[in-house]
């Protein structure tokens, strides 16, 4: 009985691996060399909690793997641990203009997931060098209930440029309803902000965005975490960036050598005034007097 | 500012009476708060200022025994947090209330400051409405910025020299330099105004007054000599006993605040409140003409030469406007003020209500008339702003690279300040705040008739 259920269990995994395969370009597998991630036991409210504290200091692909291994359950605690290799990032767009903008994802859970028991998809959004998450307008969208759960870690220095920051990582927790299963697609708005960005010639630098991680988790204290995807920094398929103004270099010499010149010849108009003003004063009282 | 004899002219009709005028003011704040709260509420684009939001929060982090620096940003006094406690367990919007009620006070202190120096009512109640229904002043307060504090502990301090209390001008300057460190400039005006020939404590010092001026007589112009030999027989006199105690109380005073505040929270104290203020390099765009040239050189660093340099200005025009205009106290300052935001390496709006406070207390030695020069004045600074903003606009709103010509409008913003200071101080009729006592001196006798 036992080896029956394994077996149709394996011919479904065989089948939805064939399907996704064959799929259009929205569609691709997930993760090719980390495919033994398949769950995580954590202890903290958040995945990422323990990241900066447990001496990791960039947010680069292979070092964010590292992370996930080391977070992994024991193969004992780990029954569901077959995950469909789909993709499930349907749309990803960042709208807005100017220095504040938003990234769109939009996320469609299989009815599969419906089964497992658990109900918070967490996002991992590791955002790149040039653009940063208000920690602050985060809170205040959980207050609206827009996210049930967000938190910043790295670097959250609002006003640095982004050659003197590093990347920060955005965690949202977002509840699954049933009703998600069935109407398809989970949309998500994250407010970002750009940095002041290195100098440029053309005027402009891009900023490019990878694809998010995600995780389907328990609500419970002891949480346990299915990978449902772990993004790249690049994508192959998509491109989403973002155009922020840079300064430029060509401009350095002209502006430095004008501001000062600028800045002298104001002060010797305050200068001669000042003086001249106090002239006149003791010329009339010389006359008077 | 047209020439008064004591007529029915000079008395303004009963609606705007000083009192009516802080009454109507108080509503109008009160309104203004209220609807803060209601647009915070209810619309995306908030009423209240972003610092506000800093302070609070780093009042109730203080309020639960943490450190207020905690709170990324804040970049205060300790004092300041402390004060708006009752933010977390009152009403959030106490804070606010405290600020508004300064702005009052600011009001009723230029009011006192005029009065003392026997300003015709009617210039009085003008130049009051001048700081009282300035569209800034009211929303700067009703928003939750704290600068109308300061400007009310720089008033104080100013009708304290004027009624010779000393003691009470140091503690309150020595307080403010910690609360908000630019008053350092008016360090070395104060000083020099505390002549013995001019200032001795414990007494109320004789005031120059508004009449005396307008009509020109020869008693007041003997203590008008060059300002060569001002400047001369002030240094010699330096260390005369009232400077000495003004130098001791302020120090001590501003010293006892920082050392309760390391106390309390060492070094983060420290640099947030003190270190980063006097090393601001902020590359973000804001009105200063520096901001483009600092971005243009972030990724390296700034030689001790260059950092010199960008501080030669500055500093020349504040020594030179001491030197000029120190006996006119009130006017100096407010020149210094001008000139210190406008040469600043960084510039915000907040930075204006510094000079709008004592903007009122020299309009009535104006000779500048509204038509048209006044008029002009106006339109070429705030067109020079509003030009800038329109850049600001475009680069933070629209996405497109405008550094350079952001950078421009700093620079004519620059030019602007610089006609008006000029102006202001073409149209002057210098008046020192203090008379020469009237001493037993034959040579003094000999020179006031």
């Amino acid at each position: 009985m036992a080896s029956q259920r394994r077996r149709s269990l394996l011919t479904l995994i065989f089948i939805c691996c064939a399907i996704s395969s064959a799929s259009s370009d929205q569609v691709r597998t997930s993760y090719g060399d980390s495919d033994q991630i398949r769950s995580l036991c954590i202890s903290d409210r958040f995945i990422m909690e323990s990241y900066f504290t447990t001496s990791h200091t960039s947010l680069d692909d292979s070092e964010f793997r590292n992370f996930l291994l080391l977070q992994q359950c024991s193969s004992e605690h780990d029954p569901t641990s077959i995950v469909p290799a789909t993709s499930l990032i349907q749309h990803r767009n960042v709208t807005g203009e100017g220095s504040h903008r938003n990234l769109l994802t939009s996320i469609k859970l299989l009815p599969f997931y419906s089964e497992s028991k658990l109900h918070e998809l967490v996002i991992l959004e590791r955002l790149p060098l040039g653009v940063f998450a208000d920690p602050f307008e985060l809170q205040s969208l959980q207050q609206r209930r827009v996210f049930s759960d967000v938190s910043v870690f790295g670097d959250t220095n609002l006003e640095l440029p982004s050659f003197r920051s590093n990347r920060s990582v955005v965690e949202i927790h977002v509840e699954v309803s049933p009703s998600d299963y069935e109407n398809g697609e989970i949309s998500l708005k994250l407010p970002l902000h750009a940095r002041y960005q290195p100098l440029d010639d053309s005027g402009y630098s891009r900023v490019e965005f990878g694809e998010p991680d995600l995780f389907l988790c328990s609500s419970h204290e002891q949480r346990r975490c299915l990978v449902l995807s772990i993004g790249r920094s690049k994508t192959e398929t998509r491109s989403v960036f973002w155009d922020i103004p840079a300064g430029i270099r060509g401009h350095t010499e002209y502006v430095s050598a004008l501001t000062f010149a600028a800045a002298v010849l104001s002060a010797i108009s305050i200068l001669v005034a000042s003086v001249l003003s106090s002239k006149v004063e003791s010329c009339k009282n010389s006359k008077q007097s | 500012m047209s020439r008064g004899s004591e007529n029915t002219d000079d008395v303004p009709p009963k609606w705007m009476s000083f009192r009516s005028l802080l009454v109507f003011s108080m509503i109008l704040r009160v309104f203004l708060i209220v609807y803060g709260e209601w647009q915070d509420a209810h619309m995306e684009v908030r009423y209240t200022d972003v610092d506000y939001i800093v302070f609070s929060d780093a009042a109730s982090l203080m309020a639960s025994g943490e450190s207020p620096y905690k709170r990324t940003t804040y970049r205060y006094s300790p004092l300041l947090a402390l004060l708006l406690t009752p933010n977390s367990f009152f009403h959030r919007s106490f804070g606010k209330f405290l600020f508004s009620a300064s702005d009052l006070l600011v009001g009723w202190f230029i009011h006192t400051i005029l009065k003392e120096r026997k300003v015709p009512e009617k210039i009085c109640t003008y130049s009051v409405m001048v700081w009282l229904f300035n569209p800034f002043t009211f929303t700067i307060g009703t928003r939750g910025n704290c600068e109308p504090l300061v400007c009310a502990m720089i008033l104080w301090i100013i009708i304290s020299l004027m009624q010779g209390n000393l003691s009470q001008a140091a503690f309150w300057y020595g307080l403010v330099v910690h609360f908000r460190v630019y008053p350092i400039i008016y360090a070395l005006p104060i000083i020099l105004v505390l002549d013995s020939k001019i200032f001795r404590s414990g007494q109320k010092p004789p005031l120059e007054n508004w009449n005396t001026g307008q009509t020109k007589t020869p008693t007041s112009n003997t203590e008008k000599k060059t300002f060569l030999f001002n400047l001369f027989t002030a240094l010699k006199s330096l260390f005369s006993r009232e400077r000495i105690m003004f130098g001791l109380i302020s120090g001590g005073v501003f010293l006892a605040c920082n050392a309760v505040s390391f106390y309390f929270y060492g070094h983060e104290f420290l640099h947030e409140a003190l270190l980063y203020h006097l090393t601001r390099t902020d590359p973000r765009h804001n009105f200063s003409i520096y901001f483009y040239h600092i971005y243009l050189h972030y990724e390296g660093q700034f030689s001790a030469v260059e950092k010199l340099i960008s501080f030669l200005p500055q500093f020349t025009v504040q020594f030179a406007l001491v030197s000029c205009f120190w006996q006119d106290l009130v006017f100096c300052i407010f020149l210094q003020t001008v000139a210190f935001v406008a040469f600043n390496k960084v510039i915000t709006a907040q930075y204006f209500v510094w000079f709008y406070c004592l903007l009122p207390l020299i309009l009535p030695w104006s000779r500048m008339k509204l038509k048209w020069e006044g008029l002009l004045c106006i339109i070429l600074w705030i067109g020079a702003q509003t030009h800038w903003l329109l850049w600001g606009y475009m680069l933070e709103f629209k996405g497109l690279n405008v550094f350079l010509q952001l950078w421009v409008a700093g620079l004519l913003f620059l030019a602007a300040n610089t006609f008006v200071l000029v102006k202001i101080i073409q149209r002057h009729r210098f008046s020192p705040l203090f008379t020469r006592y009237e001493s037993s001196s034959p040579k003094h006798v000999k020179k006031l008739h």
